[in-house]
């Protein structure tokens, strides 16, 4: 026996008239910058941008789409925004914003892959899946999940379940938010015979008939229909009565998670820029996570008013969802940024990886906290310079003091030298940077006392010299003298004569 | 009263009020053992130990290079905060993180940011080759929030310094023995474990006030 059939859908309502209102939302979030709005978590005064307000898509002289409260107003579709302001004088009137509406149609689709691999995007804001190997009893609870999700993007949407995606979409429409229906479904059967789109020829027939909706249509005889109104009306009857075998085209949501806002207003300051930055950032995480990765890297790109722009990839060490994590990187970067006029745009987008893979030795300890470790690199890197901070590593030379600094890599730890070494002769040298010039006086060539500005005294006992030079093949080549010093009164000093000068080049301890 | 009888007294209490050793897993030890020895087994955990090297060439770099060796052999991660910028590196160190700071007050901003990072297992903080007056200049209470933070993040920091500084540390070691040339034919390792270190200062950690017993 087969495997009854699930489909779901999701269903946004004037979808392209929520996405012009998130515009609105980021333009409220600007004009409050120099309130006190909260970094952290949803703003005590988010704007408002509900269902109560009627608003309605404005679109070539003509309204295409309108919230219920617009509609209750009497503003219709397809009327001038004149007619409309004089039926609902609080209107409020947007106009589509595409960018924004393909960045929120993938969003959808990449919520949506989460709960099925066989998704279908079906119309701007509907994505329509196919439950198979999903069990009942989890239906209403993940399907409420995704509202919850897709509620966080800033959309309010509904979900109806049925046996066939038609009956499917009829029950989104209908959900509040969430709906599961049957073939045999009374409230379809009251549905509108409009629900179904049919042509306009086949809708005037059927009204002259007498048939207004989908339940008065199913007790037509099957069979008659077909004889007195053709395949249209044989396969309009199979849609009402829920045996309509629709194949849904599935496809695979790209992999792609960016945001770009332009500003309403030009921003000087770096709050409500910070603002903006972690709202676009949740957004971006949610999606990451809903196809079970991490974020890896994230790139911005700042529109500044004198048209230029400002492009940083930054990475993540080790990646993460954290949004407090994430954050922190894009806080600390742009904490360091100047720009050359006020910022009125952004694009954020973030690369999603694989969770790495580290496998620590048994006895090994590994960083608690890679991401942690590499932002306070990069506070020490702010602190001291960039090349004072890092891990020593020396450079293939004789040349005294040749060390170089690497800045570690994630995987520094697992790079652990296991060569053995020679064992070291003789005490560590302290370095003098830059090396203390000093004046020598010499008896047949050989020191017997210094004077400088930090070691003076008689050399008691000395070895060397010990000769060394190289790059003789560059102009930069190098010869030095070296001699190991211990003076009267205590301490052992390496002196140096370079190009005729003397210098103490360090201490030894 | 001299130095050298306040020492002798604390060793008299330290016999009558034998301390109790504090548990294995709270000591990092160091793997050099003039330092483990009097330290009873390593540097403490959330604490802060200073080194003293009072003379120009004592082996204090020494046995700085004996402890990074040590914890690289362990696969430890170590955060030099180099004071004056004169750590001479021997070979490429992959588990050190080398911080080359133009004075103290950059030197202890690095260390507070170390310690509060939380990842690194030992710091250490070598202000050997700064001045005494660039080190007296630091206030107490610089030293006091160090230790805070510290014990906060229960990371270690050795303090190497030329002089003593009162009440930056839970302990105080200092070498006594000065290097000499005919060193130069020793191993780098004996030099490091054949320094001749004693406490100049150690708190007593159980110095909780004892009630009378009713």
């Amino acid at each position: 026996m087969p495997k009854p059939k699930f489909f779901a859908v999701v269903h946004t309502p004037y979808f392209r008239l929520q996405c012009a209102q998130q515009k609105l939302v980021n333009a409220e979030i600007e004009s409050n910058r120099q309130t006190d709005l909260p970094l952290f978590g949803e703003p005590a005064t988010i704007p408002k941008t509900g269902d109560k307000i009627p608003s309605a898509l404005l679109n070539d002289s003509q309204i295409i789409e309108a919230n219920p409260a617009a509609d209750a107003a009497g503003v219709s579709i397809g009327i001038t925004p004149s007619l409309a302001l004089a039926r609902a004088p609080e209107l409020q009137l947007y106009t589509p914003v595409v960018e924004q509406e393909n960045q929120q149609q993938e969003a959808l689709l990449q919520l949506c892959y989460r709960y099925s691999p066989f998704i279908e995007n079906t119309a701007p804001g509907v994505c329509t899946l196919d439950l198979r190997g999903r069990k009942d009893q989890h239906q209403e609870w993940w399907a409420r999940e995704l509202l919850a999700q897709w509620r966080i993007l800033g959309f309010t949407a509904q979900i109806g379940i049925g046996p066939n995606p038609e009956l499917a979409e009829q029950a989104a429409k209908f959900a509040n938010p969430y709906l599961a229906v049957n073939a045999n479904s009374q409230l379809l059967r009251s549905l509108p015979l409009e629900s179904l789109k049919p042509s306009h020829e086949l809708l005037d027939i059927l009204h002259n008939w007498g048939i207004r909706t989908l339940g008065e249509l199913v007790r037509l005889p099957r069979e008659d229909i077909g004889v007195r109104l053709g395949l249209e009306g044989l396969a309009l009857w199979d849609r009402a009565t829920g045996r309509s075998t629709k194949v849904l085209h599935h496809m695979q949501p790209p992999e792609t998670f960016r945001e770009a806002i332009d500003l309403e207003q030009r921003l000087e300051t770096l709050e409500p820029l910070l603002f903006l930055l972690r709202r676009s950032l949740e957004h971006l995480t949610l999606r990451v996570e809903a196809v079970y990765r991490l974020v890896a890297e994230i790139r911005l790109l700042l529109l500044l008013d004198n048209e230029d722009t400002l492009e940083r990839s930054l990475q993540i060490p080790a990646p993460t969802r954290d949004i407090a994590v994430l954050f922190r990187v894009l806080t600390q970067y742009l904490e360091t940024v100047q720009t050359t006029a006020p910022v009125v745009g952004f694009v954020l987008e973030v690369f999603a990886s694989n969770p790495g893979k580290h496998q620590f030795d048994l006895f090994q300890s590994g960083l608690k906290d890679p991401n942690r470790f590499f932002n306070t690199l990069a506070r020490l890197a702010a602190l001291v310079g960039n090349n004072r901070v890092g891990i020593p590593e020396k450079v293939a030379t004789h040349r005294p003091d040749s060390v170089r600094m690497q800045w570690p890599a994630f995987d520094w730890m697992d790079k652990t030298s296991t060569q053995t070494k020679s064992p070291r002769i003789g005490p560590a040298l302290r370095r003098y940077r830059p090396p203390i010039p000093a004046t020598v006086e010499l008896i047949s060539g050989r020191p017997v006392r210094i004077q400088s500005p930090a070691v003076n005294g008689k050399i008691n006992i000395l070895s060397g010299p010990w000769h060394s030079s190289g790059d003789w093949w560059h102009t930069n080549h190098w010869e030095i003298q070296e001699w190991d010093i211990e003076l009267a009164q205590g301490g052992l000093y390496r002196l140096t004569l370079s190009s005729g000068s003397w210098s103490i080049s360090g201490g030894y301890d | 009263m001299s130095s050298g009888k306040i020492i002798e007294l604390r060793q008299v209490l330290d016999e009558r009020f034998p301390r109790e050793l504090p548990p294995p897993s709270s000591l990092l030890a160091t793997g050099i053992d003039c330092l483990d020895r009097p330290l009873e087994g390593g540097l403490r955990r959330g604490s802060i130990t200073q080194l003293v090297a009072p003379l120009p060439s004592c082996g204090s770099a020494a046995i700085l290079h004996g402890l990074i060796e040590s914890m690289q052999a362990s696969s430890r991660f170590v955060a030099l905060i180099d004071g004056k910028n004169s750590f001479e590196p021997l070979d490429t160190t992959n588990l050190l993180l080398w911080i080359r700071c133009k004075n103290v007050s950059q030197a202890i901003r690095a260390a507070d940011l170390i310690i509060r990072d939380g990842n690194i297992v030992l710091s250490i903080l070598d202000l050997k080759q700064n001045e005494a007056r660039e080190l007296r200049k630091v206030p107490a209470t610089a030293w006091y929030r160090l230790q805070r933070v510290t014990a906060e993040f229960e990371t270690t920091l050795l303090l190497i310094t030329s002089y003593y500084i009162s009440g930056s540390s839970i302990a105080a070691l200092q070498i006594n023995n000065p290097l000499r040339i005919t060193d130069f034919a020793e191993l780098s390792s004996t030099i490091s474990q054949s320094r001749l270190i004693d406490f100049i200062y150690r708190k007593n950690h159980h110095a909780e006030p004892q009630y009378a017993q009713a």
